[in-house]
């Protein structure tokens, strides 16, 4: 097929977006940690475990399929059960993707109080990941720090089942991890700034665990937005002004409150997944990059047809955006997505995402 | 022998333990049925399971959540283990079904496992819990163990759910008329049906629904 040529660089076309510009056409990105290292001959495990072959990867992927750097990283910087002292191992086998914690640092409520603050240059990680960065700087790419939300990191240190329970139980539990996670958080992120100050830095959060397929708005109001407004605080303070949220899973109920607290600098970019409808999404963050949204499990699963079709329908709606829009999966690119179905996205931007 | 006033009063009160998630309550109120001369079986299925129906409403209608579903499975699970210990073998066999749950290997994730199993558990279905990473292997082993009627997967992540296919291959191979359920959040009914299986359902109370019609359309 033959592609249009690009009138931006990557970096151009991020800029356009962070300042309210058309850019030339439709920027795709995908989040693709286990992907990388596949594409590239490596193994899952390679992706969260080897910063250069991971970069490596992340570099000829991205070139591949045309993505821009938004976001681009391989893993989490910070992790909660890892840097808290919990066991955890590199993904093996035929069906793992990810990292799998075989040992939480809180099993029960009398643990908390025995945590200690993770090492911010040594704990879980983190090594692992400044040398990523150290490579995304070398290469003039924004640095990114990837951490969870506080509430989903504060799960991920007692173990979710539990962590829910005491949001209904015993809620000072729930505000002690609270607390020792956003510390965390901002104990490596000064790190960060202190090694590759605050403007090459692109700070990215998910928040899977509030989900409403877990939690109801009211619990997110209580728990986890007040931690969300620190945070935003606390990034503003070290001058970070680029910054990205995954909205992950089925948001819908919590987007009235997301919009009405919206501590974020505007514009971010909204990442969504495919139970959030990129109009919904658009009408609730008119000053924001909305990012998304095609269903993970169909680009595994279903055919390139299939996926050009969610794409093309995607982009329509995104062009609308008044914030912009970026085309991308709903979540982590599949690790065995078929690359015709990667590519299927990449078709379709050039199809239908030119804004002359 | 208790009066029937006191009977019904106090299998609501459990029914209500349950629904307002009170675990000591409910331990003490199966306790009092007990003492009281109430048949543990009726105590489980009126009070206890009768509650977790309730719940499982409310769920669909969006005022509970996980957290709330979790707290109701632990106020359901203590009252059992209370009553389960007297309820006579004749009306202990009477189940609806057999199901195998596990959540497939290379998964750890198995809070929606835990609440499926809630549900069943609620509806009388006698259940065998592999647990969470389960092999292969072991969901074939189990079923030949037990002859179980259904079978039920859970993956949450996209890339255990790629053992779905071949898992089923297995169960249908050993037990063709097995009936074999997937749920987790990148299922979908087309990655269902693409992979072999029998039914879906995207969350616990559906899962229950979806078994009863599939189990009702063999019988």
């Amino acid at each position: 097929m033959q592609l249009r040529q690009d009138r931006m660089t990557s970096l151009e076309r991020i800029d356009a977006l962070f300042n309210y510009q058309k850019p030339d056409r439709i920027s795709v990105g995908a989040m693709s940690t286990g992907f990388n290292t596949k594409n590239a001959g490596f193994t899952v495990a390679d992706a969260y475990e080897d910063p250069d072959k991971s970069f490596k990867a992340m570099m000829w992927t991205t070139q591949q399929y045309g993505w821009d750097p938004i976001p681009q990283y391989a893993g989490h910087t910070v992790l909660g059960a890892w840097d808290f002292g919990g066991e955890v191992r590199m993904p093996q086998g035929e069906y793992e993707g990810a990292l799998v914690i075989t040992s939480y640092p809180v099993k029960d409520e009398g643990d908390i109080d025995g945590l200690e603050m993770p090492d911010p240059k040594k704990a879980g990680r983190i090594p692992r990941a400044m040398r990523f960065s150290e490579l995304q700087a070398a290469h003039d790419i924004p640095v990114f720090f990837f951490s969870r939300s506080p509430f989903t990191m504060a799960a991920n240190i007692s173990g979710i089942d539990q962590f829910l329970r005491w949001t209904m139980k015993k809620p000072e539990a729930c505000e002690k991890l609270l607390r020792l996670s956003i510390d965390h958080i901002f104990n490596v992120l000064e790190y960060w700034v202190e090694t590759f100050g605050p403007d090459m830095i692109f700070a990215w959060m998910s928040s899977p665990s509030e989900s409403n397929q877990l939690i109801s708005p009211g619990t997110l109001k209580k728990f986890a937005l007040p931690y969300h407004a620190e945070y935003h605080k606390r990034l503003k303070k070290l001058g970070i002004k680029r910054f990205g949220l995954h909205v992950c899973g089925d948001q819908n109920l919590n987007l009235p409150l997301l919009a009405e607290a919206s501590p974020w600098q505007h514009p971010s970019v909204l990442s969504f997944g495919h139970e959030v409808d990129i109009e919904t999404a658009a009408e609730h963050f008119p000053k924001d990059i909305i990012y998304g949204n095609i269903e993970p499990a169909v680009i595994q699963t279903g055919t390139p047809e299939q996926v050009y079709e969610l794409s093309r329908v995607a982009i329509e709606k995104g062009k609308k955006a008044p914030g912009g829009f970026i085309l991308g999966p709903g979540c982590g690119l599949p690790v065995m997505a078929p690359p015709v179905n990667v590519w299927a996205m990449t078709k379709a931007a050039n199809d239908f995402g030119w804004y002359d | 022998m208790v009066s029937e006033e006191k009977r019904t009063e106090l299998l609501k009160k459990i029914h209500d333990s349950v629904v307002e998630f009170e675990e000591e309550t409910s331990v003490k109120l199966c306790t009092e049925a007990l003492n009281e001369g109430i048949d543990p079986y009726d105590a489980i299925m009126e009070g206890l399971a009768a509650g977790m129906e309730t719940v499982g409403g409310l769920y669909e209608q969006k005022e509970y959540f996980v957290p709330e579903l979790l707290l109701c499975s632990d106020a359901m699970y203590a009252g059992l283990d209370v009553l389960r210990p007297h309820v006579k073998v004749d009306k202990s066999v009477k189940t609806v079904g057999k199901i195998i749950m596990g959540v497939i290997e290379g998964d750890i994730h198995d809070i929606g496992k835990t609440l499926v199993k809630t549900m069943f558990e609620a509806a009388g279905w006698e259940i065998y819990d592999l647990g969470k990473d389960v092999k292969l292997e072991k969901f074939v082993e189990e079923l030949k163990r037990t002859e179980a009627d259904v079978v039920a997967l859970s993956a949450l992540m996209t890339t255990s759910m790629l053992a779905m296919p071949k898992v089923i291959g297995m169960l249908k191979a050993e037990v063709p008329e097995v009936i074999v359920m997937v749920g987790g959040a990148p299922l979908s009914l087309e990655i269902a049906k693409q992979y072999g299986a029998d039914g879906y359902a995207k969350d616990a109370v559906a899962a229950v629904q979806e078994a009863d019609r599939l189990f009702k359309k063999v019988a």
